[in-house]
């Protein structure tokens, strides 16, 4: 793959945030739009904060069905950052992150909910 | 004119007091002094509380400091590492559509901002030093000047930055009235250096966040506009401060500067990765000292090897955007501030460059920060 077959892959058109700030709904060059929730968003974060520097060091995020999006701004040419009501603000949203996020949420939110209840923590 | 010492400026910065009554000084929380030619230069750490909280502190600062004898000019920046990672409450930007014109907020965190006026943004870049990067960008930036583009220059070289030198500037640049510094300009093209910020031959640290501070400025507070294209002499290799900027930019492209050695040009693969890491299109590569051109005889010799580069930009698909040969005039009006794109339009070296400015130009139209490549729009209901 050529460099420049890279750079084409992933990149939203456009990047829209509900009026509720609960929703924030991207939708990409190849044709997919994917939505996504403000607690999905938050509790998946990647920022190091949540995800820690290894798989042992991760934090479970908890009690997060509350929050709002409060700001998205774009980073670069690559990703956004997205800051919540409860002042998250330090995870970068790559492209290829939100698309990996789209083609896999119901997984993705399956496992964090088998997580929380495992952890004895609701949402 | 009296001797400025750091011992005079820390002095006088044990005056400007924080909220709590204790100096700055005191508090610790002032970098390193950097003093050049009257003009003074330093950092306040906010660490991690909220850097706008500081900003009262510095402007006292720069009055304190700039009613010094023998003090021309004053800049403080406030830089911020959050060492817990805790956000800031009562920082809440407001929320803003593409990018726009947001208020640079040093170390408040990562924002990416376009220049008001200034259409193009690339970076000329190497993977490692002393491959001539600085020479060529200069030069393509005045064969783009020919071409009949508005151009401007940023050395954000921290590590070396020798524009003033390349181009023969000698002047200090000043403020207007608005409070912005006035770009320098030589052959026609705007002209900006971190050189006028520190000494030269004086070593100074720079991380990530220093860096975007005091680059932030170079890009909002200096009379750029208006600009076709802002070409930024990035500092060589692939570090913190290098990627900080390429993250952080709104980059049409890059353009990566090797010759032809093997080594070099594993490096120059490492810069390329950087830049796709965060979405910057690479405009091509340029071979520097691609073969040697013989002054008495116009024999020409291989010293490096040569079509190194030609090869890998094949073999990574990406546009090779011509050869420079290692030649005398190339090297001597470089070194004597009068690039040779300016002073000798003619010779073949100054033509190899128009040719390269003809190919970047055609890239940045059609892929560029405005063509696919931008970033999405972002709405706010």
């Amino acid at each position: 793959m050529s460099e420049k077959d890279k750079l084409e892959q992933n990149i939203p058109t456009e990047i829209r945030l509900d009026k509720s700030k609960e929703k924030l709904i991207v939708s990409f060059q190849s044709g997919e739009t994917f939505d996504f929730t403000a607690e999905f968003l938050r509790v998946l974060s990647p920022s190091a904060e949540v995800k820690g520097h290894s798989e042992e060091s991760r934090k479970l995020q908890y009690g997060k069905s509350g929050v709002i999006i409060t700001s998205v701004e774009p980073v670069g040419n690559y990703a956004i950052r997205i800051e919540f009501s409860d002042g998250h603000n330090t995870g970068f949203y790559s492209w290829v992150y939100l698309h990996e996020l789209g083609l896999n949420k119901d997984e993705y939110w399956d496992t964090y909910l088998s997580e929380l209840e495992m952890a004895g923590k609701s949402r | 004119m009296v001797d400025l010492t750091k011992e005079k400026i820390i002095e006088a910065l044990e005056g400007v007091k924080l909220d709590d009554g204790m100096s700055i000084v005191e508090k610790r929380i002032v970098s390193e002094i950097v003093i050049a030619n009257g003009k003074v230069y330093f950092a306040i750490d906010a660490g991690d509380e909220d850097p706008q909280k500081f900003e009262p502190t510095c402007r006292l600062a720069e009055r304190v400091i700039g009613q010094l004898e023998g003090v021309s000019s004053v800049g403080v920046t406030v830089t911020a590492e959050r060492q817990n990672g805790q956000p800031h409450p009562e920082h809440k930007p407001a929320p803003q559509a593409g990018g726009g014109n947001g208020q640079p907020a040093a170390g408040a965190g990562p924002k990416s901002q376009e220049i008001p006026g200034v259409t193009h943004i690339i970076a000329v870049a190497s993977g490692k030093g002393g491959v001539g990067k600085s020479t060529t960008s200069v030069n393509l930036a005045l064969a783009l000047k020919e071409l009949g583009l508005k151009v401007g220059i940023l050395d954000a070289d921290v590590y070396g930055p020798s524009m003033p030198r390349l181009l023969g500037i000698n002047d200090e640049p000043k403020m207007n009235d608005k409070d912005e510094i006035i770009a320098l300009e030589a052959y026609g093209i705007k002209v900006m250096s971190m050189g006028f910020m520190v000494a030269e031959g004086t070593p100074v640290v720079w991380r990530g966040p220093m860096v975007m501070s005091a680059l932030g400025q170079m890009m909002q507070k200096v009379t750029w506009a208006p600009l076709d294209v802002l070409v930024v002499d990035m500092p060589p290799g692939t570090g913190d401060v290098q990627l900080t900027i390429a993250q952080q930019t709104p980059l049409a492209g890059a353009v990566i500067v090797s010759t032809p050695q093997d080594l070099a040009l594993i490096d120059a693969r490492k810069g390329m990765n950087m830049f796709g890491q965060v979405n910057v299109p690479i405009l091509g590569i340029i071979e520097n000292m691609s073969y040697f051109l013989c002054p008495s005889c116009g024999e020409q010799a291989d010293i490096f090897g040569h079509g190194g580069a030609r090869e890998e930009a094949l073999k990574i698909g990406t546009e090779f955007l011509g050869e420079v040969p290692l030649h005398m005039d190339i090297r001597e009006t470089s070194d004597s501030g009068r690039p040779i794109v300016a002073t000798s339009r003619d010779s073949k070296e100054a033509q190899i460059y128009l040719d390269i400015a003809k190919k970047v130009k055609e890239r940045i139209g059609t892929q560029g920060h405005h063509a696919g490549f931008s970033s999405p729009n972002i709405v706010i209901e």
